[in-house]
């Protein structure tokens, strides 16, 4: 075995077919999509004309396309203000309940296993201006109807509930994982020291969980800034583009308007916004949260 | 060294398994095709010609609202396997706006796409003809002599060649609650002065006057498309594209303005952006809505008891009334949708001969009659318009046919005529119209922008 493993040709053997496989599905397609970006290609065509920079200049002087980064913004702000406090208050309560912990891991995890085609129609219902839950429940409290997924004041909020309800319950496990590999030691010496629950929540394992909230957010910002599938499902970029994100604004300017080359700018330029806000959270805030020692 | 030849044949099993799964199905009936035709070499040409084979079609006919003209397909499918020997075709159904927009879209730019698809005339099948991806119907059209037959080819049509047939016809016009309307003592009006009239009466009532389910912006704008055609004139929409006319005309903001006063008085329901084209039928199902500007293909859904309930019977149907009295009815009338074929079709001698097949026996007055029978899709093959009568007793099928006896002037659905970038543009405004966003004026030249745009980058 480890004679195999020292020869490089064996090495490189391994290494081939998913290397081959990195470069086919990943490496090819974002060189490809680059390359598009420069061009007026409408999709189908094969001659392709070169434009230089017009799609990207085009973008940037379009109040729609910066509409759409800001939805993105609200989708990453949302997450990571909103949705990753709940995640750490929720997997604090379910990992310190006596009974039914299991009943509970399922219950949240269970929107995460769900289609997003499903949970549009669910909460689509659930949103309806006439029969809705929401309303009937605001109701109740003399709050007249809202048109939730209609009035462009309430249709990203909407999607945002939408979009945490479902994915919520997956970073709670992922973060309930973490919590229950801290070693019970520390707690109970706290607790002996005379530490309450609140400040054992704060000081020990708060702390100790940083690295995994750390990859929550980082999955959480990398998700935002792809969606699309939740918003389509939902509102199709409506009312009147209010809640186009930037791929639901490609899809919508330049895929089905026969414009590829654009689309592959936007794209680009999906691609380039992740990376940048994902490079910027690491160096910035990631990093100093990383090390854990016991 | 046992271990390292292990090692070595587990790697080349799992590479080799993984380009196994890389190869495309094409690949592979290729190479049966080329093992068949290598282990038939010394059999006669004949015999080879009964080699089974298979062609694709992809349809939309996918839903209960759909399902008599699958039947109608599934017949022709099968009469055709039936005819050719050999033959068998494959269904794929897709959803329309799937295939129109994702599916069929990608599988051109793939250069792949399956022989028989269904295909907007315009500007899709244009734009693809262009590309050389769809075979030329003129020879098969003119060797079956139904070339003439059709009532209006212009959406297929690229530099005089055919390439592709409309599968029916359709008119938009306004579906109404018949028992409504006598209960109260209303008739159809005769202006759109009386329209309005008769929807502040249904408003004074509690109803809502027109149903209305404005998610996607190509059902508010059947009304806003027929309304600037009465205001600005039908032929407006033919000059957009060649830059003869402007969005921005005065008579165009008349009629966006008379939309948007409409939504401000309250003629829909309110939250019509938020729904779904279904909701929008079931608006008029429920007697929520008494009126409904759609296409004459709703009919199917008002015929049927499964879906409309007890409203059957009690629909019926009226072109939307001009300006003044008397004055021509200007009606969407159009044959947009159909099936096209792959251009990869003419290099294989028997798969054209299955298209030709296909062809023969999908466009007859048999099936054109029958489409308009089970499915209330008027025929995109000339017909006698009492023939057409014969067709259906059904009051509401009657109602069209008399609306389509009383069109004036008839012009296609303004996205046969505008390039999609100003559809995307014109669907955005109307939204925005509709939300209370933006003035009729400000919108329309948001939409000459587009329309500019769209011009230049063509030239």
């Amino acid at each position: 075995m480890n004679k195999a493993l020292r020869n490089p040709v064996v090495y490189v053997l391994f290494i081939l077919p998913a290397f081959i496989l990195f470069l086919a599905f990943f490496i090819y397609p974002v060189f490809t999509a680059i390359n598009n970006s420069f061009t007026s290609w409408n999709g189908i065509s094969k001659t392709v004309n070169y434009i230089g920079f017009d799609n990207y200049v085009q973008a940037f002087n379009d109040d729609a396309f910066w509409k759409s980064v800001r939805n993105n913004v609200y989708f990453i702000l949302f997450s990571c203000l909103i949705q990753v406090p709940l995640i750490i208050i929720f997997s604090l309560l379910i990992a310190n309940v006596k009974k039914f912990k299991g009943l509970y891991k399922t219950a949240v995890f269970m929107p995460s296993i769900m289609s997003t085609a499903v949970i549009g129609i669910l909460w689509g219902f659930i949103y309806n201006p006439d029969f809705g839950l929401a309303n009937e429940v605001l109701g109740l409290f003399g709050v007249s109807p809202i048109y939730w997924l209609s009035d462009k004041n309430w249709a990203m909020i909407s999607i945002l509930i939408t979009n945490a309800w479902q994915w919520t319950g997956f970073y709670i496990v992922m973060v309930l994982a973490a919590i229950l590999s801290i070693p019970k030691e520390l707690d109970e010496a706290a607790a002996i020291d005379g530490a309450t629950g609140v400040q054992r929540a704060m000081k020990i394992t708060l702390p100790l969980i940083m690295p995994i909230v750390s990859v929550v957010i980082m999955l959480s910002i990398a998700g935002a800034m792809k969606a699309a599938d939740i918003v389509l499902v939902m509102t199709k970029g409506g009312p009147a583009g209010s809640t186009d994100v930037m791929a639901t604004y490609m899809i919508r300017y330049a895929i089905t308007s026969f414009r590829h080359g654009f689309g592959n700018a936007i794209a680009v330029l999906i691609f380039v916004f992740t990376i940048i806000i994902t490079v910027l959270y690491q160096v910035l805030i990631a990093k100093r949260t990383e090390r854990i020692e016991y | 060294m046992k271990k390292s030849v292990t090692m070595l044949l587990s790697l080349f099993f799992v590479a080799s398994t993984l380009l196994a799964g890389c190869g495309s199905s094409n690949d592979k009936n290729t190479a049966n095709e080329g093992n068949t035709a290598a282990n038939n070499k010394p059999a006669n040409e004949a015999k080879v010609s009964d080699e089974p084979f298979e062609i694709t079609i992809r349809h939309t006919q996918i839903g209960e609202a759909k399902k008599f003209r699958l039947a109608i397909l599934d017949d022709v499918v099968k009469k055709t396997q039936e005819a050719v020997p050999g033959l068998t075709i494959k269904l794929d159904g897709v959803d329309s706006e799937v295939n129109r927009k994702e599916k069929l879209r990608g599988e051109m730019a793939a250069g792949k796409p399956p022989e028989v698809f269904d295909v907007f005339g315009s500007p899709d099948a244009e734009l693809y003809a262009k590309e050389g991806l769809m075979l030329d119907l003129t020879p098969i059209l003119d060797e079956l002599g139904i070339k003439d037959k059709f009532s209006d080819l212009g959406p297929f049509t690229h530099d005089g060649k055919i390439y592709g047939l409309p599968i029916g016809g359709s008119i938009e016009g306004i579906f109404y609650n018949k028992e409504y309307f006598e209960q109260k003592g209303l008739t159809v009006p005769k202006t759109l002065d009386e329209l309005e009239a008769i929807a502040e009466k249904v408003k004074a009532d509690g109803k809502i006057p027109f149903a209305q389910a404005s998610k996607d912006a190509w059902i508010p704008l059947m009304t806003t498309n027929n309304l600037w055609s009465y205001y600005a004139g039908a032929d407006i929409t033919y000059g957009f594209k060649s830059g003869e006319t402007k969005w921005t005309d005065e008579n165009m903001v008349k009629a966006i303005a008379k939309h948007q006063e409409w939504v401000q008085k309250g003629y829909f329901k309110k939250g019509e952006l938020g729904f779904e084209y279904a909701d929008m039928r079931n608006q008029v199902i429920t007697g929520e809505a008494i009126m409904m500007m759609d296409g004459s293909w709703a009919n199917s859904v008002f015929r049927d008891p499964a879906q409309a309930g007890e409203m059957v019977g009690k629909i019926g149907y009226f072109n939307m009334p001009p300006l003044k009295e008397g004055d021509p009815f200007v009606v969407m009338q159009d044959s947009n949708n159909g099936y096209g074929f792959s251009s990869a079709v003419g290099e294989d001698p028997r798969k054209l001969e299955a298209v030709k097949e296909f062809i023969k026996n999908m466009w007859t007055d048999e099936m054109q009659l029958r489409g308009l029978k089970e499915d209330g899709v008027l025929p995109a093959m000339k017909m006698d318009l009492e023939q057409m009568k014969t067709a259906s007793d059904d009051p509401l099928m009657q109602d069209i046919f008399k609306a389509v006896s009383e069109i004036g002037n008839a012009f296609p659905a303004f996205d046969a005529l505008v390039q999609a970038e100003v559809n995307t543009a014109l669907g955005m405004g109307i939204q925005q119209i509709i939300g209370g966003e933006i003035e009729p004026q400000k919108m329309l030249e948001n939409v000459q922008a587009a329309q500019d745009a769209a011009n230049a980058a063509s030239e």
